[in-house]
């Protein structure tokens, strides 16, 4: 870990300490990790499952978008539904 | 050493035919030194045994001489020069010990040559160099004579003793793992002749003398089946290498010898005495070369070793590989060498972590941060935000699927905060959480409290947070637990209610905002993540400062 600070001039003057808890945070969102035991978990096992999951939610967000989309099409344009599916789906 | 073979070569003159001969005989000749004495002695030789030694003795100081007899030769192998006149006499010594009284005679006339073929053979080609091999091979000739050898090993051990017990004092230093008497100059010679070969290395050569003298003292006790009396000198020389300080070559070389004390373990003892030796040499030409190591190992290894003399000792062992490191057995460079692999370890692992956060960066939108904690924290709030936007959307499918009656106009869309947010919205929230909320508490409020509960909403509207807690409860059951017909229709009544209020549904202006707005609404989440949830949006029931933290982040 020392080596963090001595080697990473650049990059981060963060402690280690900083990594850990934010790992732990990701840890706690990411589904997949969060069952596990936490301490067996290293870092770089939970910045890949970050990484996968937030593609996931990428991914599940655009068709959720798609199907808003075509729910959008279905309704009234001037209904409050379709102004929600807008909102959604401009984001 | 070899200043001494031109002597060698003048004796040979009058002795040996065969220059290789004088040298083979400096180490060969030790063991039969003694045996050769002891012919000598016993024989008709004596007189000319005493005339050898005279002609040693008297240059005492100059040669290493094997030629004198095992106790004078040890007082002579000390010396570092002669190692010609060593050989000749050695090889005296050895035509004596193998030659019949007849051979000495001729012997007499031929000191070195006599003995033979045979013994030139065997102690030329030794003395010779490349002959480490041979040496052992001669020895073990050697050994062939048990009979003369045993005898004339007995005599030799007090013999050499006392010689050695002489010769010592006046020992050059570097002379002094040396003590074996005659053995002394064989290995002597050996050590330079070692030295020679690896031309230069100095820490190494010391080392390698006195390995060499080790070894050869240890060969030389086998062959002579002194048990005694070799692991005596030896263990004399022994320790006089250690004492040099030669950690790894003596010491290793001393140990190898150690290790095989029997008679029949000659030629293995040269030959690990020579593994150790060249692999000294090795060693310190490995230490000339850190530049292999990589510069982050040796910053390192520096500062670890830095007391140490021994980096290039662990450059050696790495290359080397295992052979030296057993033979060094020094916790140095053991932990050295853990401490390296645990930094190419740790070097691995650490960039596989950059890695995988340069991938996070790239997913997260807009993220300029090029601090790791900082990024960090953004990686965490985008996917707090997408896990929102997510349920967000899926609640409000959920919600259209059911039936487009069905659907809140205030769908809580987050951005706005909570003051922003009017009764309606309030309520519109209040019935999308409790709709979809499973956890809710108190679905049989939804019977009677639809209206009251609106108005209560309305009035609690400004109070985000705790609306959707008391909101939940009006329509309470979410879709999957809609088969309650009137709940259905109690909200039908809340929401029918709401549609004059005009929907002023919260635009969802990013994934922040929606994670903020999320975070204010306690939006409903689907049930496998309601668990999940509420752990974090009970917070934020607590919600002005939260959400004023959402929106401050959220507007980054």
């Amino acid at each position: 870990m020392s080596s963090r600070r001595s080697t990473q001039s650049g990059t981060s003057r963060i402690t280690d300490d900083q990594i850990i808890e934010l790992v732990s945070k990701l840890r706690q969102l990411v589904p997949e990790i969060r069952n596990r035991r936490s301490d067996k978990v290293p870092a770089s096992k939970v910045l890949q499952e970050t990484c996968n999951y937030i593609r996931s939610l990428h991914r599940e967000v655009d068709d959720l978008s798609e199907r808003l989309s075509q729910l959008l099409a279905t309704i009234d344009a001037d209904s409050a539904e379709a102004s929600i599916i807008r909102s959604l789906i401009a984001q | 050493m070899y200043h001494c073979v031109p002597d060698f070569e003048m004796d040979d003159d009058y002795s040996l035919p065969s220059s290789s001969g004088a040298a083979r005989p400096r180490k060969l000749s030790l063991p039969e030194d003694e045996i050769v004495e002891l012919l000598w002695q016993n024989g008709q030789v004596v007189m000319q045994s005493q005339n050898q030694r005279s002609m040693r003795i008297s240059p005492p100081s100059k040669y290493g001489d094997a030629v004198i007899p095992a106790e004078q030769s040890a007082a002579r192998e000390i010396r570092s020069s002669q190692q010609k006149q060593e050989s000749a006499a050695n090889q005296h010594q050895n035509l004596n010990l193998f030659m019949q009284e007849d051979e000495m005679t001729s012997w007499l006339h031929y000191p070195l040559v006599d003995d033979d073929p045979a013994l030139e053979h065997n102690f030329c080609a030794d003395l010779l160099y490349p002959p480490l091999h041979q040496s052992c091979n001669n020895i073990g000739n050697n050994n062939t004579n048990p009979a003369i050898r045993t005898s004339s090993v007995t005599e030799l051990r007090p013999a050499v003793t006392v010689g050695v017990a002489a010769s010592r004092p006046p020992i050059p230093p570097a002379r002094m793992t040396e003590l074996a008497g005659s053995k002394m100059q064989n290995l002597m010679h050996f050590s330079r002749q070692k030295a020679r070969s690896i031309g230069g290395v100095d820490q190494t050569e010391p080392s390698s003398s006195k390995s060499m003298v080790v070894v050869r003292e240890s060969t030389v006790v086998d062959s002579s089946d002194t048990p005694v009396a070799g692991p005596e000198s030896w263990a004399r020389s022994a320790a006089e290498a250690s004492d040099f300080g030669d950690r790894g070559c003596a010491t290793m070389s001393c140990g190898d010898v150690a290790g095989t004390s029997s008679a029949g373990a000659t030629a293995k003892e040269m030959m690990s005495c020579e593994v150790t030796v060249t692999s000294s040499p090795g060693c310190s030409s490995a230490s000339g070369e850190p530049s292999l190591k990589p510069p982050a190992e040796d910053r390192k290894r520096k500062g670890r070793e830095a007391e140490e003399a021994d980096c290039y000792y662990e450059d050696a062992e790495f290359e080397s590989g295992d052979t030296k490191k057993q033979v060094r057995g020094s916790t140095s460079t053991k932990r050295s060498r853990a401490a390296e692999v645990h930094n190419l370890s740790e070097r691995r692992r650490r960039d596989r972590i950059n890695e995988k956060m340069r991938a996070l960066q790239e997913l997260i939108p807009r993220c300029n941060k090029s601090d790791k904690a900082s990024m960090l924290d953004e990686a965490i709030e985008y996917l707090k935000s997408l896990q929102l936007q997510v349920q967000v959307v899926n609640t409000f499918l959920q919600m259209m699927s059911m039936g487009c009656g069905m659907v809140p106009m205030m769908f809580p869309g987050v951005q706005q905060y909570m003051p922003a947010m009017g009764m309606g919205i309030g309520l519109g929230m209040g019935m999308e959480m409790g709709i979809n909320r499973p956890m809710i508490p108190f679905p049989n409020l939804l019977a009677g409290s639809a209206l009251p509960t609106s108005a209560a909403a309305a009035h609690l509207g400004p109070r985000f947070p705790m609306p959707a807690f008391h909101m939940p409860p009006v329509p309470a059951p979410d879709p999957s637990r809609i088969q309650a017909t009137n709940q259905s229709e109690q909200m039908l009544h809340s929401i029918g209610t709401q549609h004059t209020i005009q929907p002023r549904f919260p635009h969802f202006v990013d994934p922040y905002q929606q994670y903020i707005a999320a975070h204010q609404m306690q939006l409903p989440i689907p049930q496998n993540q309601v668990l999940a949830q509420p752990s974090s949006s009970k917070p934020n029931t607590s919600r002005g400062p939260e959400n004023l933290e959402n929106h401050q982040s959220g507007t980054r």
